[in-house]
């Protein structure tokens, strides 16, 4: 079943989504003691086939590292973190890492960056669509990727997703990430209900 | 008196959630921008008393709306309503003369708080 | 039925399960420390209750925690830590006190909000789970998969020994059904050949004979009746007398050097298919190559010099004759590759029961897609008419009657390396000896 959100809902979403940007941003900011921008969520409905392109998309052909980590409850899905090794080392010495990584530490860098943005991304958009969410423990995609190979369309359990995606710069440090938040169509309707839920409160 | 108010904020979405959130039985008159030009365009034909801005908004943004507001006279009082809620937005948009910024989601009484403060709200 | 709140099953969770519980407050005071902490840390409750835990625990990452448990207070979300990237967060002794295999327990860590109900995180809970057994499994696996890898890496390294071997075979053959037929080629037409040198012998003589004659006839056309001169002279215009003494003597010279070239195809078919088994002897390499060079000479303009680098082999058993064919075919090869000016280098060496000499220019090189064909019989790449395209194919086979290999290496531009290798001695070679081994890639 292939669901759509229809236009209402996609407004709401789309609204929603940029408060849930703000509330991240402050929590993010907080604990990182910088100031930081999350982008105004682009939201699309895209086909497996077409994620690779999206990926390569944003950051164009340079080597780029990805972390993934699933959430569930009143919507399910998971979000994807790709950053360049540059920004990765950058985001860990804002972490509190020093000097340089060894290869567990870049890892564990990877894992903790989407734990933080993409909990707090996900967090701050289901906080205000109202829906409880948990998350998984986060995992490791790869390092040293080409954009076209973070995610293989044939290894996929879905066929088409609804797509958020959202860029975090930190700019007094020219770091930047960039995050993609995926629901799979048949969960879109469970993020559908609770945004129907919503718009009737207006 | 009947206060004119403009809602400008890009979002029709935004535009609802914060008429909801205004106080029940204030006597307003409210028009709604779409965009940065549009609430200029507004403004400038004169008559509004308070202005509700968004922030990030395609073509000209809040912070450009101000910026022309300034240069006209700034007319009309201008209360800052975004996502956006790192201190260094609010600072800026107090510099540029907005009198207050209120974070989103709008809190009625956060909101109406703002209003008595600066005596818009009686 | 059973009543829980009689067994109190909360608490005995807590404490009783084979994990580490315990809980901060935002200034890091320990608020929970249940018995697993307990006995590993060998800090009871009333010691470290209300305590700083950097305080208590001087010697955990203080800045990375204090960061990580910040970042759960402030987001109200979980986290988490894995051994694989920090082994652990307390330096506990292991549960394998006899069986041993690692140095302390390796720990997974989760940290998470306990929020009241505004929703504001007011305890940190961190989990510790001892994963010492389940790290030394993944380990173990880990060692597996690459012993398993290496052992395919070297099955892929085995089949393309073998695809080389089976290509290098495949060459052999065709050379020999190609050797047969050259054969029978050259013995049916030697004859026909024959047949028509003599007689454009006896054409090239009857016709001088019969010139002699119009030659007479010409002195004598002066004394002849005007009309017979007028008739003559329109008979000499008409058959084009002038042009037709010149050309009959081209057209005699072209057919000769016609007739020459196709008794030198011959000739090299027959060496080609041909190769004695007498004449076999124990010869030095590097006194063939210099004989070879003598005989060379003239074909090696005066820009192009020879270089040797000889690594002085022991001598070998074969028929020294077609080695220095070889020899001579590969030189002359050489010396043709230069427009201008270039260098020959010749090595010598020997490696396990081989000896080798390498022929290596810096000319034009051999461009890929003819790198395959340069040992087939008639391939050439030279003008028509000059060359019978034979020489690399004889050499090939004299190479191979020697059960020795003949291997080339060229990049375009940079220049061309032919490498013969022959066997210390003919036909005693040990069955098992690996011919692969010492092969260098055949026409890559």
């Amino acid at each position: 079943m292939s669901l759509r959100l229809n236009e209402d809902q996609t407004a709401a979403l789309q609204e929603l989504a940029n408060i849930g940007m703000g509330q991240a941003g402050n929590s993010i900011a907080r604990i990182w003691k910088e100031f930081v921008h999350l982008s105004i969520p682009k939201i699309n409905m895209v086909e497996s086939t077409r994620i690779p392109e999206l990926i390569h998309g944003y950051v164009g052909d340079t080597e780029v590292s990805a972390s993934r980590q699933a959430f569930h409850g009143g919507f399910r899905g998971e979000v994807l973190v790709i950053v360049t090794s540059n920004d990765r080392n950058g985001l860990a010495h804002l972490m509190g890492y020093e000097g340089s990584l060894d290869i567990a530490e870049r890892e564990e860098v990877l894992l903790d960056i989407v734990n933080i943005l993409g909990g707090a991304c996900v967090g701050g958009i289901a906080q205000q669509v109202g829906a409880e969410i948990g998350f998984s423990a986060p995992s490791l995609i790869g390092e040293h990727l080409n954009p076209l190979e973070v995610i293989k369309p044939n290894q996929l359990a879905i066929e088409t997703a609804l797509s958020l995606e959202v860029r975090f710069i930190v700019e007094n440090r020219s770091l930047s990430a960039h995050l993609v938040i995926l629901l799979p169509n048949n969960e879109v309707k469970a993020l559908a209900d609770l945004l129907d839920q919503f718009l009737c409160t207006l | 008196m009947t206060v004119s108010v403009l809602i400008v904020d890009d979002s029709p979405i935004a535009r609802k959630m914060l008429r909801k959130a205004l106080p029940a039985d204030w006597d307003i008159s409210i028009q709604e921008a779409g965009d940065g030009v549009q609430a200029i365009d507004i403004y400038r034909q004169g008559g509004v008393e308070l202005m509700f801005l968004d922030l990030t908004m395609p073509n000209i943004d809040g912070y450009g709306v101000l910026e022309v507001l300034q240069a006209e006279g700034l007319n009309c009082i201008v209360i800052v309503v975004s996502a956006d809620v790192q201190p260094q937005a609010r600072e800026r948009v107090l510099a540029m003369g907005a009198i207050a910024f209120i974070p989103k989601p709008v809190n009625p009484e956060g909101l109406q708080e703002v209003l008595k403060q600066y005596g818009i709200l009686v | 039925m059973v009543d829980l709140k009689d067994l109190e099953l909360p608490g005995f969770i807590v404490e009783r399960l084979e994990l580490g519980v315990f809980a901060v407050d935002p200034d890091f005071n320990v608020m929970l420390w249940n018995r697993f902490m307990q006995t590993h840390s060998g800090k009871d409750l009333e010691s470290v209750q209300g305590q700083n835990l950097f305080e208590i625990f001087p010697e955990l990452p203080q800045d990375w925690l204090k960061r990580k448990i910040e970042s759960v207070f402030a987001l109200g979300n979980y986290a988490f830590t894995s051994w694989e990237h920090r082994a652990y967060l307390f330096r506990f002794k292991h549960n394998r006190p006899i069986t041993g295999g690692v140095d302390a327990m390796l720990q997974n860590c989760t940290f998470l909000p306990l929020k009241d109900s505004t929703g504001t995180v007011r305890l940190v809970v961190i989990t510790l789970q001892d994963c010492t057994d389940t790290a030394l499994i993944q380990q173990r696996l880990a060692e597996a998969i690459t012993i398993s890898d290496e052992e395919r890496r070297k099955q892929q390294e085995l089949i393309v020994k073998l695809e080389d071997a089976k290509n290098q075979l495949f060459q052999s053959e065709k050379m020999a059904s190609i050797g047969q037929l050259a054969a029978g080629v050259a013995h049916e037409i030697n004859n026909p050949i024959g047949f028509v040198n003599s007689n454009l012998g006896s054409l090239e003589r009857n016709v001088g004979d019969l010139m002699k004659l119009v030659n007479a006839f010409e002195k004598a056309e002066a004394g002849l009746p005007p009309e017979s001169q007028i008739t003559l002279k329109r008979v000499k215009k008409e058959i084009d007398f002038e042009f037709l003494k010149d050309d009959f003597t081209d057209l005699i010279k072209e057919t000769k050097e016609g007739l020459d070239h196709v008794r030198r195809i011959v000739a090299d078919l027959k060496d080609f298919s041909r190769v004695d088994q007498t004449g076999w002897q124990i010869a030095d390499l590097e006194k063939c190559i210099d004989t070879t060079l003598n005989v060379v000479a003239n074909e090696i303009k005066y820009n192009v010099t020879v270089v040797k680098e000889y690594g002085h082999p022991p001598h070998v058993e074969c028929v020294p004759g077609q080695i220095n064919q070889v020899l001579m075919n590969l030189l002359v090869n050489a010396a043709q590759a230069f427009p201008e000016r270039g260098q020959i280098t010749v090595r010598t060496g020997d490696e396990g029961m081989y000896v080798w000499v390498e022929v290596e220019d810096n000319g034009v090189g051999i461009p890929p897609e003819n790198l395959g064909r340069i040992f087939e019989p008639f391939f050439t790449t030279k003008p028509v008419g000059t060359g019978t395209g034979l020489g690399l194919s004889v050499c090939y086979n004299i190479v191979r009657k020697h059960e020795g290999e003949l291997t080339v290496k060229s990049e375009v531009g940079k220049g061309t390396c032919f490498r013969l290798s022959l066997p210390l001695f003919h036909g005693k070679l040990d069955e098992t000896s690996d011919q692969t081994e010492a092969s260098t890639v055949n026409a890559p």
